[in-house]
């Protein structure tokens, strides 16, 4: 799977494009991705548990994350807990899917469906 | 929090064990943060909230992880399956014989001995007054049935039944035959078609409503109705699903019928195992069966010959019913008799009923007659199921093996159990579910032949049953082949073969007695196969070769019917005569006479009769069969005169009133006294009376089973009743075929308005009776060689996995000096034990078998040691030829290469 096309897998499930992007700026565990999307967001997208380890189980096959071994955060005691991070290949693909957002967007603008910035 | 965290961890059970058991404490964990979160912000509502997304995600990501498992596990089949074709292909090919021969004869034996009518609505209300089972018509003044219930009914009882408004809300009645009639659409060629006489009632009865145009209705009872109606296949068979069929007429002997209505598709009438082509209504019978009048009755003959269905009226219980109607019917006996009682023969004449039956089935012929054949069947192809299943849980076993270190090491990398077995189970599920595929075709193409093969007229259809039941065959393949590697596979200690890889001298014995005890059972289950399929094939050989009493070749048989060509008894007479003298002096002829009866032709006549000094011990004791006979019947026939004369140009009227009997006539009446010029006569009709001239050896012309009937013959020309259809009987000196077209041709130029109703060889005739024997024997005899075949592939697959586990044990003792000899007796003697093992089994299970077809087996008993010691050889011998082709492969090894290869 990760040497398939950032392309292929466009596009993206808003739930594991929102994952992408809780996990851009730091690697993250489960509880804490899901409260960076809702603060993200207002409140407006909050992950259930079942659908946040679902994408994160399609994720990792997909080679858009990986499973760190270690916690990043040395503070941490709780060993349970199990930290993400966006891998290389995840990138692309996340900056694939903007660009294909852009491009739509792009493409509203021109047409005049919505006001250009 | 406890119990929250409790409660959510069972709701991960909803999830696949393997994402339980990866994400599940990460799950509770960030669902206790979160509730705890929730609940210090927004309180009870939220906590409300956070429960709710839970059960959502229970009710909706659940399902989909399992489905991605369900993918996962299937895709991993399919490369299992593509990475080994010729395992793949001969599992696919074993179970779609195995199912689609399950199938195949379900679906017969649904269709045949327990599905409801097709089409017709509520079938389960519809009661039948006359006997379901049988088919045909009796003229005369009794009924045929001992235990006096009346099987069929004459066309005035049934209007009796219609018009009395307190029991049915509706009556109809069908002809009990099914005939083949020459028809021609509108000025066209005459062709054949099939169809049945029924009552204006017929299709309101039955709730049906034509797909075009309109049905007759019981008001065309009482008039005129020159309509047909014809079924959805002849529709588009014949007319090709047109409309404009409507309207169209069709020529049929003396009349044209008009075509005004379509049944509906999938509707066949009243009688199971028939598919009519068209429907007339009974008020036709004498345009269409122009000569008879099968509509009234001349007292005190009665023409029986009607099949009764009704539908009770709401409240009336079948017991009520029954008695008001045999109220009115012994009724209708006392005046229809009226002028023929007597004190002595009231009881005879009166002593019939009638029975009602739940019809939701339907008449059927056949049922009866292959209920328990079909049920033979239908027992013998689920072992061949099982057997199949047996050979593919080896096959998978012997897999299983080679793939151990792979799943060895996938039990090592963590992967559980439970995830293994599944994921193996999914593999055979998609094996199963492609030979189930497979087995469709094969149980419509078996179905196709088997109809073929038996003469029914049904369809296959993939009704909801057949469906549920193909559906559970491939379920329960599935799990019988499947279980048992799955489970040998998973608990295997995970350590060892990896150390062991393939170093064993011995092999490994827990698997290999698996693999033994499923060959023992293949074998043992094929022992009933062969048992029964001897037993039948022995049957068919008994029945071709049945003493008749008389040669069974070099005879024609020619019926013509007199009575359409107008002619009356003087002049039939006269014809008979003519047309007998002109067949002798054909060139090949060697001798010529005629019957009533003829030999074989379905017919029955039987009397009960009065014999000089004899007295009957009860009343089943003076029944005896009857035939009329031409001059020189018996030295036509080829039936030796034993005592006496036979029947000779001079027995006529005005001479001495005589008959010759049978041998098994004048053991029954006369046992041991001298029977000639003893006086015999017809209970019902003193007219009817002969002194006894000669007694002829016993002849069979009537069944190929059973005893000979006593029988008495009477001269044609002193028989006081019409022969309206002669049989005429021609011994040829040769093959009888090419005679056949001269006496056709002798029959036109003496009369071109003289209908042959039948023209055949005796072999001709004879073919249907085996025809249904032959069938079951084919069958059984093809199901018993698939068995053994696949008994042998699962045994010489056992053998040489073995022989390739113990290669080097092999090996060594060829380098100690074991001769080949030696390595291939001790190979032989291990398969022995497993044979031994087989047969001990499948004896058991071949007296059981035996039972199942007692009734059908003909001179030879359901234990007959001969074909019991005849299958046991056929077994041993195919297992020791299975066994020895890897015995010798073994003896071959070079031991060196064997030893190196370690």
């Amino acid at each position: 799977m990760h040497d398939s096309k950032p392309d292929s897998l466009l596009p993206l499930p808003p739930a594991v494009f929102h994952i992408l992007i809780a996990l851009a700026d730091r690697d993250r565990h489960g509880y804490s991705i899901m409260q960076d999307v809702a603060a993200r967001t207002g409140g407006k997208v909050r992950l259930s548990a079942g659908t946040l380890y679902s994408s994160i189980r399609r994720m990792l096959e997909q080679g858009l994350v990986e499973e760190l071994s270690d916690s990043p955060d040395p503070a941490s005691t709780d060993e349970r807990r199990r930290y993400y991070r966006l891998s290389r290949f995840g990138k692309r693909v996340a900056g694939a899917e903007v660009e294909r957002l852009n491009t739509l967007l792009q493409q509203a603008r021109d047409t005049g469906l919505v006001p250009g910035a | 929090m406890a119990r929250a965290n409790a409660i959510y961890k069972a709701l991960l059970y909803c999830y696949p064990a393997a994402f339980r058991q990866e994400y599940g404490t990460q799950m509770v964990l960030m669902f206790s943060e979160e509730l705890e979160q929730v609940r210090r912000l927004k309180g009870r509502t939220g906590e409300a909230s956070v429960w709710l997304r839970a059960a959502l995600d229970a009710l909706t990501v659940a399902p989909r992880e399992h489905l991605h498992v369900i993918v996962q596990d299937l895709r991993y089949a399919f490369r299992t399956m593509a990475a080994s074709p010729s395992f793949t292909a001969v599992a696919i090919l074993s179970l779609a014989l195995g199912i689609g021969a399950n199938t195949a004869i379900f679906s017969l034996w649904n269709g045949v001995i327990h599905a409801s009518l097709p089409g017709v609505d509520k079938p389960e209300q519809l009661v039948m007054l006359s006997d379901p089972d049988q088919q045909g018509m009796w003229i005369g003044r009794l009924s045929t049935r001992e235990d006096g219930d009346r099987p069929y009914f004459t066309y005035a009882e049934f209007q009796q039944f219609r018009d009395n408004g307190n029991i049915f809300s509706a009556v109809m009645a069908t002809e009990s035959n099914f005939d083949s009639w020459q028809i021609r659409v509108g000025n066209g060629e005459w062709e054949q078609a099939r169809g049945r006489l029924v009552s204006g009632g017929f299709f309101q009865v039955l709730g049906v409503i034509p797909v075009l145009g309109h049905a007759f209705t019981a008001a065309d009872d009482s008039g005129d109705a020159p309509y047909a109606v014809i079924s959805y296949n002849y529709w588009q068979r014949r007319f090709g699903g047109r409309p404009d069929v409507l309207g169209k007429t069709l020529g049929m002997r003396k009349t044209v019928l008009t075509i005004i209505g379509v049944a509906p598709r999938g509707f066949f009438g009243e009688t199971s195992g028939q598919q009519p082509d068209l429907w007339i209504p009974l008020r036709m019978q004498p345009m269409v069966l122009p000569g008879v009048d099968r509509l009234h009755d001349k007292s005190p003959e009665k023409v029986m010959w009607l099949h009764v269905f009704g539908r009770l009226k709401f409240g009336v219980t079948l017991p009520q019913a029954e008695a008001q109607v045999n109220s009115a019917f012994e009724a209708g006996l006392e005046s229809f008799y009226s002028g023929v009682l007597t004190a002595e023969n009231r009881a005879d004449f009166l002593d019939q009923h009638i029975r009602i039956r739940p019809a939701a089935r339907g008449a059927s012929s056949v049922r009866n007659r292959f209920s328990e054949p079909l049920t033979a069947l239908l027992a013998a192809v689920g072992v061949l199921l099982l057997i199949a299943c047996a050979n593919l849980a080896n096959l998978l076993l012997a897999r299983g093996a080679a793939r151990r270190s792979e799943i060895a090491l996938r039990l090592s990398l963590g992967a559980s159990r439970g995830r293994i077995m599944r994921q193996m189970l999914t593999e055979s599920l998609a094996l199963a579910i492609m030979g189930g595929l497979a087995g469709l075709g094969t149980a419509y193409l078996l179905h196709r032949a088997l109809v073929r093969l038996m003469d029914f007229q049904m369809s296959f259809s993939l009704d909801p049953t057949v469906v549920a039941f193909a559906v559970a065959a491939t379920l329960g393949a599935a799990l019988l082949f499947g279980v048992l590697p799955a489970w040998q596979v998973t608990t295997m200690d995970t350590g060892e073969p990896l150390k062991e890889h393939s170093r064993s001298a011995t092999g490994s014995i827990g698997r290999m007695r698996w693999g033994r005890f499923l060959v023992s059972l293949q074998l043992g289950l094929s022992l009933p196969l062969l048992v029964g399929a001897g037993l039948l094939a022995r049957t068919l050989y008994n029945l071709q070769r049945v003493d008749l009493g008389y040669p069974a070749e070099r005879l024609l048989l020619v019926r013509i019917d007199t009575r359409e060509a107008g002619y009356n008894a003087v002049r039939r007479d006269a014809l008979i005569r003519d047309l007998l003298e002109q067949f002798r002096r054909i060139p090949g002829v060697r001798a010529a006479s005629f019957s009533s009866l003829g030999v074989f032709s379905g017919g029955n006549s039987a009397l009960d009769i009065q014999v000089e000094g004899y007295v009957p011990r009860g009343d089943k004791d003076r029944n005896s069969a009857m035939d009329v006979v031409g001059p020189d019947y018996f030295s036509a026939l080829g039936v030796p005169i034993v005592l006496g004369r036979g029947i000779l140009e001079s027995d006529r009227p005005g001479a001495p009133g005589i008959c010759v009997v049978n041998a098994a006539f004048a053991k029954q009446f006369f046992d041991g006294r001298d029977p000639i010029g003893r006086r015999i006569t017809s209970v019902e009709d003193h007219s009817a009376t002969c002194v006894v001239a000669g007694v002829a050896g016993n002849a069979r012309t009537q069944n190929l089973r059973g005893d000979v009937r006593p029988r008495y013959y009477f001269p044609a020309l002193q028989f006081p009743f019409d022969i309206p259809h002669p049989i005429f009987l021609i011994r040829t000196a040769t093959d009888a075929a090419p005679i056949l077209a001269a006496v056709r041709q002798t029959v036109q130029r003496t009369d071109a308005s003289l209908p042959i109703i039948s023209a055949k060889s005796i072999e001709e005739q004879m073919a249907p009776l085996t025809a249904q024997d032959r069938a079951v024997a084919q069958i059984a005899v093809a199901f018993g060689a698939v068995a053994l075949t696949l008994a042998a592939i699962g045994l010489y697959g056992v053998l040489s996995y073995g022989i390739a586990r113990r290669k080097s044990e092999i090996a060594i003792r060829i380098a100690l000096g074991a001769q080949t000899a030696r390595v291939v007796g001790m190979i032989l003697r291990e398969t022995t034990g497993l044979i031994i093992a087989g047969l001990v089994l499948g004896a058991g299970l071949a007296y059981a078998a035996s039972r199942v077809v007692t009734s059908q087996l003909f001179g030879v008993a359901p234990q007959d040691p001969l074909t019991l010691a005849l299958a046991i050889g056929v077994l041993v011998a195919v297992a020791l030829s299975a066994a020895y082709l890897p015995a010798r492969r073994a003896s071959k090894l070079d031991p060196m290469v064997a030893l190196r290869s370690e």
